[in-house]
């Protein structure tokens, strides 16, 4: 009788389990799908014609496909423009970022020097500052400046980044003295140290750095528009925002130009998930 | 000994100098571009800000044909001679109009880039200049402030922005919970989960609100369709909704939306923080006999304390921030304002009607609003989080 007891509570337990794990299950693909439709209704819209785009009840595969909307965007805005801006912004900011988030976050991690918490807490409280407040005040500057509708405008003000730093520091901490002490007896400048032996050693951080930034500048849309004007200086968010005024509610192109615009951004993200969910991780735990 | 502490001390300070070369670049960039404007908000937003179209470095000089030049401006014409030397500098004449015409100062403006020209007359010669932006400020105290506490505006785009923050933060940050807690226990599949929940994060937000712009269409939107279809499903009539033109229905369209894109970030920092508790805690629990909620609720969750405040001041920060997402949504402030945000108001009252000073104000009013409510958390974590080490 006991025995059957306990068999009894094992069948219950492994059923309770059982049952937990379908409601699971259940779960988190239900909200996979609610994340992943906007993208699926998006890439969908963007192959068919106005027609099947508009019926209801909805078209839910494409049929038939239709191609035609991605190059038809393509040749209704000098997206070819659009997209070397952005490429070349982004990959000029991106360098110039993490070139000098390397001796900053180094410097906060490994060497001592007078008014390091004080400066540390400054850049800190940098995270407090919404950006938005800036937009009068750096307007002013850039015109001051005379690099209103320059590339200059759109790339030196995010040369440096509190981000950055901060993650290469937590980086550069796990690298251990012994390197940099033996380093200097063998006379190694510090500097020739940080880029020759210590950099090597954090390549993640610096890919992770690398992957957010030109995230960031990729996205990039109020400062932009904020800060020129001009046709040959627009990035990719910007034309698609004309490119809307323009074609209204021809959803097909639209959604062909959408898709275009976050394509390369999915393609880094599925060659870099690692670095991607390590900054994430990262920012949470500081 | 003495001799060692001072030598230490001399390698203090060169080690100072070292770093601060280190720190330079960073330091003149932020200076510039970060700190100068922040102090620069506060001392505008007690200026009268206006810009002026001043003559900037002379692209041209002319001594012939003088007075042919003075006749042809002053009746909105363009001298060949002028559109020629333009011309080599890469101005389409089809773009060049005269919008400005004074007595020997005429302003042209070149559609294709928006540049500006100015052309003076002084006596027997005339110069064409690039036209520059001054800037003059007249101190009007706290009369901005005013202003903008007194624009019915201002006070709707308070309402709607902490509206829009009261609900979309903690119900952000509830889902992402949620979320977390189920990847968490998931045995197989975490990667695909993670890649599909995180990609609304980083995608721009120009196009995924042009997505959601075509999903919120009144009539063959997929949104409507499918509560429709749900409604159907349970007996209920459902009429659909409009979106994006019904006052009601903008601040949740903003919401919706948001709550999509940030959860899955919120929950994957929060699935990092799960992942980071010791095990021993829960081992230790589950000897003592603890049900799975009660685990969650007693060692989960006051563990997570670091991670969810930190959410909670960011996505604070972050929602007060939002205006992509207005403009391209609805194309402006939204039906009778009612996605009119700070953001908005500010853009609005800078870059659309040239009031930097009462821009800067409204710049100021929203940093005082989050700097409060971040020290406002940062009080409260010191007393409540709890740290693992």
């Amino acid at each position: 009788m006991a025995v059957a007891g306990k068999e009894m509570e094992v069948a219950v337990h492994a059923l309770r389990f059982l049952a937990w794990r379908a409601f699971l299950y259940v779960a988190l693909v239900l909200t996979v799908a609610v994340m992943a439709l906007p993208f699926y209704w998006m890439v969908t819209t963007s192959l068919k014609d106005v027609v099947q785009a508009l019926r209801i009840p909805p078209v839910w595969i494409p049929n038939p496909v239709v191609w035609n909307n991605y190059p038809s965007a393509w040749g209704a805005a000098p997206f070819g423009l659009y997209f070397f801006n952005s490429f070349f912004i982004a990959v000029v900011t991106t360098f110039l970022d993490v070139i000098t988030s390397i001796p900053a976050g180094y410097a906060f991690a490994k060497m001592n020097f007078w008014g390091k918490n004080v400066v540390f807490n400054l850049l800190l409280g940098t995270l407090m500052i919404p950006g938005q407040m800036l937009l009068v005040p750096s307007f002013v500057l850039i015109n001051r400046l005379g690099w209103y509708n320059t590339y200059y405008a759109l790339i030196v003000p995010w040369t440096a980044g509190v981000f950055g730093i901060f993650l290469l520091r937590q980086f550069f901490r796990t690298v251990p003295d012994e390197f940099w002490d033996s380093a200097r007896i063998d006379g190694c400048s510090r500097f020739r140290y940080l880029f020759q032996i210590a950099v090597p050693q954090v390549r993640p951080g610096i890919a992770t750095v690398a992957l957010f930034k030109f995230v960031g500048s990729w996205n990039a849309f109020l400062w932009v528009i904020i800060m020129t004007d001009k046709v040959g200086l627009r990035t990719v968010p910007v034309g698609l925002r004309y490119f809307m005024l323009e074609v209204g509610t021809d959803y097909p192109r639209l959604m062909a130009a959408a898709t275009m615009a976050i394509v390369p951004i999915l393609i880094l993200f599925l060659f870099a998930q690692k670095q991607f969910i390590q900054g994430i991780a990262r920012t949470g735990l500081r | 000994m003495q001799r060692f502490g001072h030598w230490r001390r001399k390698r203090f300070w060169w080690e100072t100098v070292e770093a601060y070369i280190y720190l330079l670049p960073t330091l003149i960039v932020l200076g510039l571009f970060t700190f100068y404007p922040f102090v620069n908000a506060f001392v505008y937003s007690a200026y009268n800000i206006r810009t002026r179209t001043v003559p900037g470095p002379v692209v041209f000089t002319s001594t012939e044909g003088v007075e042919d030049w003075v006749r042809l401006l002053s009746r909105g014409r363009l001298p060949e001679e002028l559109t020629r030397a333009l011309e080599r500098r890469g101005v389409s004449p089809d773009n060049l109009w005269v919008r400005l015409r004074e007595a020997n100062r005429w302003v042209l403006k070149d559609e294709g880039s928006n540049d500006e020209y100015i052309v003076l007359r002084d006596g027997d010669t005339l110069k064409v200049h690039k036209a520059a932006t001054g800037w003059v400020g007249t101190p009007v105290g706290w009369a901005n402030f005013q202003r903008a506490l007194q624009d019915p505006d201002f006070a709707k785009a308070l309402v709607n922005t902490s509206v829009y923050v009261g609900v979309s933060v903690p119900v952000t940050l509830v889902l992402a919970l949620v979320i977390a807690t189920l990847l968490n226990q998931a045995l197989r599949g975490r990667p695909f989960f993670r890649l599909a929940t995180f990609l609304p994060y980083i995608t721009p937000v120009v196009a995924i609100t042009m997505v959601w712009g075509w999903i919120y269409d009144r009539h063959v939107g997929l949104l409507n369709y499918l509560l429709g279809s749900v409604a159907g499903l349970f007996g209920f009539q459902f009429s659909f909704l409009d979106w994006l033109n019904d006052a009601r229905f903008a601040l949740p369209a903003l919401i919706i939306m948001n709550v999509w894109r940030f959860v899955g970030y919120q929950a994957l920092i929060l699935l990092a923080g799960m992942q980071a508790i010791d095990r021993e805690y829960y081992e230790a629990a589950r000897v003592d006999g603890g049900g799975g909620l009660e685990i969650w609720r007693r060692i989960t969750l006051p563990l997570l304390t670091p991670q969810i405040f930190f959410l909670l001041i960011i996505s604070l920060i972050g929602s007060f921030r939002i205006f992509e997402e207005v403009l391209v949504l609805f194309h402006g402030p939204g039906p009778e304002k009612a996605a009119l945000t700070i953001v908005y108001y500010i853009f609005t009252k800078a870059f659309d009607s040239g009031h930097y000073g009462l821009a800067s104000a409204a710049s100021v009013v929203l940093f005082a609003i989050i700097f409060v409510l971040s020290l406002f958390q940062l009080t409260v974590t010191q007393r409540r989080v709890h740290y693992e080490r």
